[in-house]
């Protein structure tokens, strides 16, 4: 080869890659996660897509991340676990994503765990119940603030102001469904048991697609239990609620553990049946002043969310699938880069400051403090949404950093 | 073709399978094809008994949920190596399915039929009571860090597992289907009473049947826990397994044993793109409408279709 192909074809190449190169800063950076956008949990994980989505405009408003545009890779997995694995498959070998989520929920987070294990990938999960307990993959990390142990921080709430009650109450019944929530919820509430020495006077679980309480709340009032915990999914929650009120159940506490009354449909649903019930959150308009931020992103996500007919209110889920999303965003701008170990190994050091506040990660990757919050619903009338947007329904009893009141029992001569 | 020559060429052609699949560097071909092929073994298993023999069995989960559940109690209990999973799932599974067989006795029709949806829901009840496996709350099946024969993952070793599994199920259902079992099963289905005035031994040859296919169905679920590394009972006991394990035997046609491998092959193909291209939602209607088009335009299924257009060429 001659002196002047040499120079022709290093020039070419040189401006080759002139050419390319811009073209590869352009090239987005891919986020891929499955979603439960049918199927059972389609409601929460149609709220968190479109919290995802926000957060991704927000930050491509913004420039991006690593001068690149974010671009969010998702598929339907239907609620079904089966999906999940071909879908994570396809997301790192055909999509060819940069970065990895979950889906809502244990049981869609579980079966994405082995591929993103084999593939050494930190991995946000979004609100799954202690999974890593078994894997014990030191790239997971879980934005639900149910702390290091979650049966035991879901449950904390309500032990400890059950047992701050004067007289100390005795008794506790414990009910939940046969799922996989209830029975980590029950799990807890056992421990918790065993710690305060409370009597347990029933201890049941009943099938999934009851549709009639009413037998087992009659049953657990007959036990005249001090505390009544409960741990069930948002149609048994209705039920449960209802029963109490037509059987008229008496107990200094009653609540615990009921899934539905955090979005607007149960809120709205069951209105006034609530007064009285003591219970878990994630986030009420009572202790906005705590989230400085939430109130733009809830005005974004609300307007969204009625056009698109899931959860009007948003407070539950949608602000931590924001939060999961800052958190890698962070890492990411802190490590500068994509490398997978360097990410895991910032979220494991450092705190981030979310939407939801700060969270910082216990070495099994879920928040190092719990911070579920403890409710009591009171002053709802009639059924219409507007009141839930406002404070004034709900106090927060824990954790006392958060606290807005004290707990008024027995559940009976509040409900109203 | 002799069933022993076949059952070379089914092995054979698995194996060619397995070893040219090592040339895909791509780890969702063999996620999807798992799920393709657990569809052909169950809607095979299924015929069996719903096809050749004519008893509708809308139970298909509880038997895939038993290989599966056998599975996880062989880990908890033994940590036992895959290979015994796939052996036990697969038997117990076939004595629940020579239970159903003795329902036979009794039941006929939509009757058996709904006898099988019960089965499913009193062993999900007996699943979700059961703590040592998983109970309500689900089971957790890790994946060994070591994977034999020097594959890369686990999918590939599962994947390999399903392809043979596959291969067996195709030979059984061949060589009972050519056999004079496959004759007293079609006397069965076209008329129970005249075949057993015939001398077909009807109850022996129902209950081998509802064995078979329930080994079978029980064999698709053993991997199944290992595939998700989580499992609890409403995935093993989905209905997405008893619709389609009915719908592709249908849709490919029930007289031969190609037509579930078809229909499989269409439907959960079909199923597995359009999760990823269209929408998950348009699943469960593009699995109703084919079932409506075809047992209004091909009763018999695609092979029934073939079959008629064969005579008519002749």
């Amino acid at each position: 080869m001659n002196r002047l192909t040499t120079w022709f074809t290093t020039g070419l190449i040189v401006f080759s890659l002139a050419l390319v190169a811009p073209a590869l800063a352009q090239q987005p950076l891919k986020i891929g996660f499955g979603m439960s956008l049918t199927g059972p949990l389609a409601g929460n994980g149609k709220a968190a897509l479109i919290a995802m989505q926000i957060w991704a405009e927000d930050l491509n408003a913004k420039g991006g991340l690593l001068g690149r545009k974010v671009e969010l890779v998702y598929y339907d997995d239907q609620t079904n676990p089966s999906t999940v694995p071909s879908i994570y498959n396809k997301l790192l070998d055909v999509d060819k994503v940069d970065l990895l989520v979950s889906g809502y929920g244990t049981n869609v987070i579980a079966p994405a765990m082995p591929i993103v294990m084999q593939r050494n990938m930190a991995f946000m999960g979004l609100f799954g119940l202690n999974v890593n307990s078994k894997f014990d993959y030191d790239r997971y990390f879980q934005i639900m603030p149910a702390g290091p142990e979650p049966a035991i921080g879901w449950t904390q709430g309500f032990f400890d102001i059950a047992m701050g009650l004067s007289p100390k109450p005795q008794t506790i019944a414990l009910v939940g469904a046969d799922a996989e929530y209830p029975a980590l919820a029950l799990e807890g509430a056992r421990a918790q048991v065993k710690r305060t020495g409370l009597k347990v006077v029933y201890d049941k679980t009943y099938p999934p697609n009851t549709v009639d309480f009413s037998p087992i709340v009659r049953a657990i009032a007959a036990t005249n239990a001090d505390l009544v915990f409960v741990a069930s999914y948002p149609p048994d929650s209705a039920g449960m609620v209802r029963a109490a009120n037509e059987v008229g159940l008496k107990a200094r506490m009653f609540g615990g553990g009921l899934v539905g009354p955090q979005f607007a449909a149960l809120k709205t649903q069951l209105g006034p049946l609530l007064n009285g019930i003591v219970n878990y959150e994630t986030y009420v308009p009572d202790v906005a002043g705590k989230f400085p931020f939430l109130e733009q992103f809830l005005a974004k996500y609300q307007g969204r969310a009625i056009r698109e007919g899931v959860d009007p209110l948003g407070f539950y889920l949608p602000p931590y699938a924001y939060a999961m999303m800052q958190v890698l965003e962070q890492a990411i701008k802190a490590t500068g880069g994509l490398d997978q170990a360097k990410l895991a190994d910032y979220m494991h050091t450092y705190e981030f400051d979310t939407f939801v506040g700060k969270v910082r990660f216990a070495k099994n990757g879920e928040w190092a403090q719990p911070r579920m919050l403890t409710v009591q619903y009171h002053s709802v009338i009639g059924n219409d949404l507007e009141q839930w947007m406002r404070p004034g329904h709900v106090t927060v009893l824990y954790p006392a950093s958060y606290a807005t009141g004290t707990v008024k029992a027995p559940y009976q001569d509040n409900k109203k | 073709m002799k069933n022993r020559t076949f059952a070379a060429l089914a092995f054979a052609t698995a194996v060619a399978v397995i070893a040219a699949s090592r040339l895909i560097p791509n780890d969702y071909f063999f996620s999807a094809a798992y799920t393709v092929l657990q569809f052909i073994i169950l809607a095979t298993a299924w015929n069996i008994l719903g096809g050749y023999t004519g008893y509708v069995n809308f139970g298909s989960a509880a038997f895939f949920a038993t290989g599966a559940y056998s599975s996880v109690f062989l880990y908890k209990a033994l940590h036992a190596p895959l290979v015994v999973m796939i052996v036990t799932g697969t038997l117990a599974a076939g004595l629940l399915g020579l239970a159903v067989g003795y329902l036979t006795l009794r039941m006929r029709g939509v009757f058996f039929a709904i006898a099988t949806l019960a089965l499913a829901v009193v062993l999900y009840t007996f699943v979700v009571n059961w703590d040592y496996v998983g109970g309500a709350r689900g089971a957790y099946i890790i994946q060994p860090r070591v994977i034999p024969f020097g594959l890369p993952r686990y999918i590939h070793l599962l994947y390999s597992a399903m392809v043979l599994m596959t291969a067996l199920a195709l030979v059984i259902a061949r060589a009972i289907e050519t056999s004079t079992i496959g004759r007293g099963l079609a006397a069965i289905r076209d008329d129970e009473l005249a075949a057993e005035c015939a001398g077909v031994p009807t109850l022996r040859l129902k209950l081998f049947s509802a064995t078979v296919s329930g080994a079978l169905m029980g064999m698709a679920g053993t991997t199944f826990p290992y595939y998700l590394a989580y499992i609890e009972p409403s995935a093993a006991f989905s209905l997405s397994y008893a619709v389609n394990s009915i719908a592709m035997p249908l849709i490919g046609g029930m007289m031969s044993w190609v037509g579930p491998v078809i229909g499989a092959v269409l439907l959960g193909s079909v199923q597995q793109i359009v999760q990823v291209t269209i929408s998950s939602a348009w699943n469960l209607l593009i699995v109703g409408v084919l079932l409506v088009a075809f047992v209004t335009l091909a009763p018999n299924g695609i092979m029934g279709w073939v079959d008629a257009w064969r005579r008519k060429r002749r």
